[in-house]
């Protein structure tokens, strides 16, 4: 009961905070556009040219796999890794540990409250205006989607921010740990499914996107294309396993690391 | 003018020696920079190799956009990362500092800081124009007009850099917002050249500038266009003159946030 009462108050302050700053909600949004925007304008020419398909994928399936990836980016769980890297460079790190909650948790939940607003707005906005121009795939409108999305969904939030923890843990030991971030970020990205969709991936690349950790954090791009409709026990079971192993090794790190800290007083 | 420069040298000079003295640090930053630099190439080129050539631009042509984009990015926050600073500068009230000083604000405030892993992007931009010069081939004019535009590319870059952080001086969370802005500028300018055509293509030359920095030069190269190269030479000082005054009168709206500091 303490817990969510705790975490209730984490998102219910940070919501309440970032709604009072609207100028980064304008710039978050501008931002998904400036990205999202020019890539799916790239894509309806490049489709357009290729008879309207590509790889036996529409142009629809694409562009809102693409969207849901640009839509989840706003939400900002990555910066949970530089998160952790700062509170152990400047010390905040000891503050936070003698206190009588669960600093991984108040991290993740800290991030989640973050980005919840600018995700939730982007979502209407991005959707609605997709929906507006090229309407919705008919994956979309199946009754196992709605299920089966939310239960991805959920998934890719926390292996994302598992993922990205495990990294910021590693400031513990490594002093300077922005160029780890920096390839695993650019692993997510590629095998996401961001700038490329997964429908138009390699073979091989696709087995990775797969299997690995990074591609399995963003499971939510492949919810629009026809193939989840029969992939999706098998993704949401990759993707479970990932979380469970994620959580394991993020414990050990943790463990590890929070024996490495001596908390002065004074 | 001249005193301004030795003195921005001069800061430059001790900022690397700074951060070189972390010589592992160093060199990760600048390796884990290079490999990250690269995703952005493997992944234009898995495009390429998807959906073929688009509106002529090739796999070597992207690598041609990347590696002005790098080596623009890499110079202007390797020695003039201060600029980026500006938001906590003026946040802290770190930013009296530079006002008390005799030398010019904005000169000041760039050579302030300098970030190593930059400097991958610098090698990482350096390799990608040499492999698109080889492969090209350029010939010795198209090769003077590279160099051109790379002072361009960069001139451009700063002077976008230096308005996107000026809004420092406007709001209260500006940390995020300058960032984002500045993302509203950048980004495009790491896209295939391809996807801008039509509206787009006024757009991001006219209103933001982020063809100036990678796609512009790239065609201008491949194209030998003289009379590309005389109108993004006009755009670039203009966008220079104007992100200075934007950066004065920015600053006018400053107000000392009282720290007990001295120094910084």
């Amino acid at each position: 009961m303490k817990k969510i009462r705790f975490t209730r108050k984490i998102l219910t302050t940070l919501l309440r905070d970032k709604t009072h700053y609207r100028g980064r909600l304008f710039v978050d949004t501008a931002s998904l556009v400036a990205r999202c925007g020019i890539l799916l304008l790239l894509y309806y020419y490049v489709f357009s040219q290729n008879g309207g398909e590509i790889n036996n994928t529409a142009y629809v399936f694409v562009a809102w796999s693409m969207l849901l990836y640009f839509i989840f980016m706003t939400f900002g769980l990555r910066n949970v890794a530089r998160s952790i890297m700062q509170d152990v460079q400047s010390g905040t790190v000891e503050i936070l540990l003698s206190r009588p909650m669960s600093y991984l948790w108040y991290k993740m939940w800290w991030q989640i409250g973050s980005g919840l607003y600018s995700f939730i707005v982007s979502f209407f906005l991005g959707a609605t205006t997709l929906f507006l121009i090229i309407g919705l795939p008919h994956t979309m409108l199946t009754a196992s989607f709605f299920f089966t999305f939310l239960l991805t969904s959920i998934g890719t939030i926390f292996l994302t921010l598992l993922v990205y923890t495990a990294v910021g843990l590693l400031s513990f030991w490594i002093e300077e740990v922005s160029p780890i971030y920096w390839i695993v970020d650019k692993a997510v990205m590629i095998l996401g499914g961001s700038y490329l969709p997964i429908a138009l991936f390699p073979p091989i690349m696709y087995k990775i996107a797969l299997y690995s950790p990074f591609g399995a954090s963003q499971f939510i791009t492949h919810t629009v294309y026809e193939s989840w409709h029969y992939d999706w026990p098998l993704l949401i079971s990759i993707q479970l396993g990932w979380i469970i192993m994620m959580v394991v090794v993020v414990y050990l790190m943790f463990s590890r690391a929070r024996a490495k800290v001596s908390i002065n007083g004074g | 003018m001249f005193r301004e420069l030795r003195f921005a040298l001069y800061a430059i000079k001790k900022n690397i020696a700074s951060s070189a003295e972390l010589r592992t640090s160093f060199l990760m930053n600048v390796i884990g920079m290079t490999i990250n630099n690269t995703a952005f190439i493997l992944l234009w080129i898995f495009f390429v190799h998807s959906v073929g050539v688009i509106h002529g631009w090739t796999a070597l042509d992207i690598i041609g956009l990347q590696g002005f984009a790098a080596l623009a990015y890499g110079v202007v926050l390797s020695v003039a990362m201060g600029i980026s600073k500006l938001p906590e500068y003026v946040s802290s009230g770190v930013f009296d500092r530079f006002l008390l000083s005799p030398k010019n604000v904005l000169v000041r405030v760039a050579t302030s800081a300098f970030s190593p892993s930059a400097v991958g992007d610098v090698i990482f931009g350096i390799a990608c124009l040499g492999i698109y010069a080889t492969f090209l081939p350029v010939n010795f004019e198209q090769a003077l007009l590279g160099l051109m535009l790379v002072i361009i590319s960069i001139l451009v870059f700063f002077s976008c850099a230096v308005i996107a952080f000026s809004v420092s001086f406007y709001f209260i969370d500006a940390q995020n917002v300058a960032n984002g802005i500045f993302e509203i500028f950048f980004t495009p300018a790491l896209f295939h050249g391809g996807a801008f055509q039509g509206v787009t293509r006024f757009v991001y030359t006219f209103l933001i500038p982020s063809l100036l920095i990678g796609t512009l030069p790239v065609e201008i190269v491949r194209d030998t266009s003289i009379s590309q190269f005389a109108l993004i030479g006009g755009l670039s000082v203009l966008w220079f003159v104007l992100s200075v005054k934007i950066f004065d009168r920015a600053v006018r709206k400053y107000e000392s946030a009282n720290y007990m500091t001295f120094g910084g």
